[in-house]
């Protein structure tokens, strides 16, 4: 049995069941005992309910029941979704053994659909990082490489998917986070628009930029997970109530007479030489495929480091006031302590950075900062989405590396954060305006890790963006991760 | 010269849903943390969803008090530690980046002196902090954690505390008289204040029990300050507590260092914009304003102004008149309300008990006016009904209360009380003023049922044939 | 120059005990360096990026008990409340 098929061919397979449910997950699970020591994706992975699950699905297919769309189809949720009696930790001592009540909205709608969960993946502290490292379990390591970070935060969900232990997982992209370890581990990822996806049960990070996003191995898959999540939630007030779209529907329409812009700003100094030649080919590859290709200038994107980690860092010191350990949280007696002690020793564990964001979220909003920092932030928001906005009226999408440099050796960057955050240069502008982007593997490097390229459209129109992603996706001739 | 301001803490006790969750907006109660939700509760992973009636009523209040409403409200969070607030902030709203709080700017003219209102906010409750015996551990109740509350803050514009009695009276009556709250429920209304003297220092005063003793508090912090002011001390900057015990404001104890709030705007709540069509919905689902609803009493039909104040400014008889009363006997039906009724039932829990429907007052005020029922024995009546909730003829027939008005009877019990009181009766012949000692005797003899008129009428003829 | 008061002062605020605030002078210093040059950027336009309801689209006001008991999942004492520290 072939654990490497894609999630829409595991669905075609198991509707007609010439795949057995039980007989995949079984595999599946065989295949995270195998690997997990090498890559450490997992923080939990719940082998009693899926196997019970998968039976139970064999069982509503085999009586020609009916079942939800996902016919078994096991998924990896990143930690810091909420999972209703499986842990959530969001990777923190400070929620170790925290268990939600309730299941976020994405994760209802997946396992309404007969998606089998099969596990909780890893991910930077709260989300905040770009390689996992961050992680209170340990870091995550990137399947082609084990010396190699995988990406992050959403680097268990890549990695996941890329070393075949299910066939997609959804992270969360506050600066880039899914689409960073889709490109280092070469899968696809998608951030939508903001507004398209619920982020009812996603543990917040910087609320005003994050959505939920979808990562698999084919653009086909990640179209088939966007049906499920998207759409409007009466639990979360920045859903839009759109017409529902079918993503998946002439998704491999082409790109013919489309206009996609290069971002000028994103591919220059500073990139891997070998990211710009990767980033040149596909260029290439539109072009024949009958797309027009110009450069476009993007002057905000100098200001968007800045600006997001302004705002990131001050969202993140009020999204994490609420962990002071009295409602929820590892257990320490109160007794004995004032109440500012008591919370502050609580709070002294958070890793180091989350504490750095938190202080630095502190400083930024602190009397008489407000205008000089956050509010400066907030309107380079505004103005980064006026380009993008002029942009859009020329060209279709954009396209820029994924990430400007390779992946890089785990612990090579730890100790130095403002150089980590200024990798975040190409993915943070979706986050900052709220428009979609999509990381697809497209080569690997001479020194055998994956590059990604990345293509943005404007605010809500994903569907043509997976058309594009697809049709790029389809120009490449990838090899089997060597894990 | 005194400068008083004030912050008024109003739940809008008539939501049913907390401001960001479906939970009860009312709390009281109930068992411990019996009423939360992962939102309420702060829990990871949930998003406050904005309560429509919540901003209709925070608007309703803010059109009452003269404010302007932006077409674009929002909400900040203010961040601080404490473990009433289950996010460790509170979300509210805030005026220091552009107007986005729902009412600026409004003013309410009250006895002729005016105050000017700054902001009204519409903000959540924090849970209920329970301090336990001597290990002095804080329990924590999350029930009224969300409530829907709405901060009414006015300019320093008071010069007296009498005048913040008399305002909070008629803002407690007029959040009454729109629906929005039941400023009597305990808890509903809290108020903080702050006073200077002069050109000194302005003082804080937090921890008023109930906004009656606001007035104390106020009273004996501007002779406080008066006193230092004269001994030539200089008032220092500071929030002082009332403590109730020993009626007295005390510095706080802990040194609060300056409180850094750290507004942000609260993401999770888009910009919520309010369009003029929805306010004029709003303005038309408004009750009758306490001034409006006098002044027609006054010109419609001619009640006396007290008694029309009186009405107006309570919701509970107001209500109770407009039902009660038609065209014909609106100054009756005020009267017995007004000078009868209320005696009965000054408070809340005794309006509440009142047995006594608009059918009742109706009917008693039609009887009287047609003679069937002296005001006396109405007033009786009234308070057997208030009682029993019997109807006004029941009431009539077991009381004994129909009216006397024939004269053979009437002139029977005159020729008895004018064979008992000889003397009076000679006194009265020579001084007619006096007549009204015979009257009363008649009156006691019929237990209040002989009708003056006719009454007076023939003892007239009979003394002066 | 951010100096040790600071840093303190911040863990402070967001209440955190800092066992090696030295640790993340430099680095805070560095990254607030680097935010500075946002105070050099020349807007045009005074918007910033907010999502937007009509008020008529809000919730509506209706009472909904949650569907489970929520404090049988959270830390709580017999009586059901949840305990904190002393505040003095
Ligand atoms: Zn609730």
């Amino acid at each position: 049995m072939n654990l490497g098929i894609s999630a829409t061919e595991f669905v075609s397979q198991a509707k007609v069941g010439t795949i057995s449910v039980e007989e995949f997950v079984a595999k599946t699970l065989d295949r995270i005992k195998l690997v997990e020591e090498k890559v450490h994706a997992f923080i939990t992975v719940d082998n009693q309910n899926a196997l019970a699950k998968a039976k139970e699905i064999d069982k509503k297919i085999k009586s020609k029941d009916k079942v939800g769309i996902c016919f078994g189809m096991p998924v990896s949720i990143k930690d810091n979704l909420c999972t209703a009696g499986m842990k959530t930790t969001c990777a923190s001592k400070m929620l170790e053994n925290f268990i939600a009540p309730y299941d976020a909205t994405v994760v209802s709608r997946l396992k309404s659909e007969d998606a089998i969960i099969i596990g909780k993946v890893n991910l930077d502290e709260f989300a905040m990082g770009s390689t996992t490292e961050f992680s209170y379990f340990g870091p995550s390591r990137n399947p082609w490489n084990v010396d190699y970070v995988p990406g992050g935060s959403s680097g268990g969900s890549g990695v996941s998917v890329s070393a075949l232990e299910c066939l997609a997982s959804l992270g969360s992209d506050t600066g880039g986070s899914v689409r960073s370890p889709a490109s280092f581990c070469s899968v696809v990822g998608l951030k939508p628009t903001y507004g398209l996806v619920s982020r009812y049960g996603l543990v917040s990070y910087a609320n005003s930029i994050e959505q939920v996003g979808p990562m698999a191995r084919t653009v086909e898959d990640v179209a088939f997970l966007l049906n499920i999540i998207s759409g409007y939630d009466s639990h979360d007030d920045t859903t839009i109530k759109n017409d529902s779209v079918d993503y998946t529907k002439d998704i491999s329409l082409g790109i013919s007479g489309k206009k996609i812009g290069i971002i000028t700003q994103m591919i220059g100094q500073g990139v891997d030489q070998e990211v710009v030649s990767a980033t040149n080919r596909a260029i290439s590859k539109l072009q024949e495929l009958g797309a027009e290709c110009i450069p476009i200038s993007l002057d905000a994107v100098e200001h968007s480091v800045a600006a997001y980690y302004t705002i990131a860092s001050a969202e993140a010191s009020s999204n994490l006031s609420r962990y002071d350990n009295l409602r929820y949280g590892f257990d320490f007696g109160t007794e004995g302590y004032e109440f500012k002690a008591f919370i502050s020793k609580a709070r002294s564990n958070f890793g180091p950075e989350v504490t750095r964001r938190m202080l630095l979220g502190a400083f930024v909003l602190s009397a008489g900062y407000y205008g000089k920092y956050y509010l400066k932030a907030q309107k380079v928001r505004a103005m980064i989405k006026a380009q993008l906005d002029e942009a859009f009226k020329k060209v279709d999408f954009l396209i820029s590396p994924t990430m400007p440099i390779l992946p890089f050796k785990v612990g090579e960057k730890i100790d130095d954060p403002l150089k980590l955050y200024l990798t975040d240069i190409n993915t943070i502008t979706a986050n900052l305006s709220g428009i979609p982007a999509i990381s697809i593997p497209f080569e690997i490097s001479s020194s055998g890790l994956p590059i990604g390229i990345q293509l943005f459209a404007n605010s809500f129109e994903e569907k043509k963006l997976l058309q594009a992603a697809y049709a790029l996706h389809k120009t490449t001739h990838l090899p089997e991760v060597p894990l | 010269m005194t400068r008083i301001g004030l912050e008024i803490h109003c739940q809008l006790t008539k939501l049913e849903s907390k401001l960001f969750c479906s939970c009860k907006a009312e709390y009281r109660n109930l068992a411990p943390n019996s009423n939360i939700c992962p939102v309420c509760a702060g829990l990871p992973g949930s998003l406050p969803i904005l309560n429509k009636k919540a901003v209709e009523k925070a608007a309703m209040i803010s059109l009452a008090l003269g404010c302007t409403i932006p077409q674009k409200i929002g909400f900040f969070r203010k961040n601080y530690f404490y473990p009433d607030l289950p996010k460790n902030f509170q979300i509210t709203q805030y005026n220091a980046y552009g107007p986005t709080s729902i009412g600026s700017d409004g003013k309410i003219t009250i006895q002729g002196k005016e105050i000017n209102i700054r902001r009204i906010q519409l903000e959540e409750d924090p849970g209920r902090l329970v301090y336990e015996g001597k290990s002095m551990l804080t329990l924590v109740d999350y029930n009224r954690a969300g409530t829907p509350l709405v901060e009414i803050v006015t300019e320093p514009d008071f010069e007296t505390p009498k005048q913040v009695r008399v305002f909070l009276n008629v803002l407690a009556d007029l959040v009454e008289n729109i629906g929005v709250s039941d400023p009597y429920l305990e808890g509903a209304m809290r108020v903080d204040g702050n006073i200077s003297e002069g050109d000194g220092n302005r003082v804080e005063i937090k921890n008023v029990g109930s906004f009656r003793d606001i007035e104390k508090a106020l009273h004996f912090e501007m002779t406080r300050q008066q006193s230092l002011l004269e001994r030539g001390i200089p008032v220092v900057a500071e929030t002082r507590h009332w403590d109730d015990a020993r009626r007295i404001t005390v510095s706080s104890r802990s040194k609060e260092e300056e409180q850094d709030y750290r507004y942000i705007p609260e993401a999770d709540i888009p910009i919520v914009l309010i369009r003029n069509e929805s306010i004029e919905t709003i303005k038309k689902q408004m009750p009758e304003s306490i001034v409006a609803k006098r002044e027609r009493y006054v010109k419609k039909y001619g009640i006396p102004a007290q008694v029309a104040d009186v009405l107006s400014s309570d919701r509970f008889y107001s209500d109770l008149f407009e039902k009660s009363h038609n065209e014909k006997n609106a100054k009756e039906v005020a009267n017995i309300i007004t000078t009868d009724l209320l005696s009965y039932a000054d408070t809340r829990e005794k309006k509440l008990e009142l047995k006594i429907t608009a059918q009742h007052i109706s009917s008693l005020a039609d009887s009287i006016m047609d003679n069937k029922l002296t005001r006396n024995s109405g007033k009786q009546a009234l308070q057997e009904m208030v009682k029993t909730g019997k109807s006004l003829l029941d009431v009539m027939a077991s009381l004994d209360l129909g009216h006397v008005s024939d004269v053979n009877s009437i002139e029977k019990i005159i020729d008895e009380v004018f064979k008992e009181e000889e003397k009076a009766v000679t006194e009265a012949r020579r001084n007619p003023d006096t007549i009204n000692y015979l009257v009363g005797k008649v009156m006691r003899k019929t237990k209040g049922k002989a009708d003056p008129a006719t009454t007076l009428d023939i003892l007239r003829k009979k003394l002066s044939s | 120059m951010v100096e040790r008061k600071e840093i303190e002062h911040l863990g402070d605020l967001v209440k955190v005990d800092l066992k090696e605030p030295e640790k993340y002078i430099k680095q805070v210093e560095q990254i607030i360096k680097y935010f500075d040059r946002l105070d050099t950027v020349e807007f045009n336009s005074d918007d910033t990026l907010r999502n937007e309801v009509d008020s008529e689209n809000l919730r509506d006001d209706k009472h909904e008990p949650y569907d489970i008991s929520l404090i049988d999942h959270l830390k709580k004492d017999q009586d059901n409340f949840i305990r904190a520290p002393k505040m003095v």
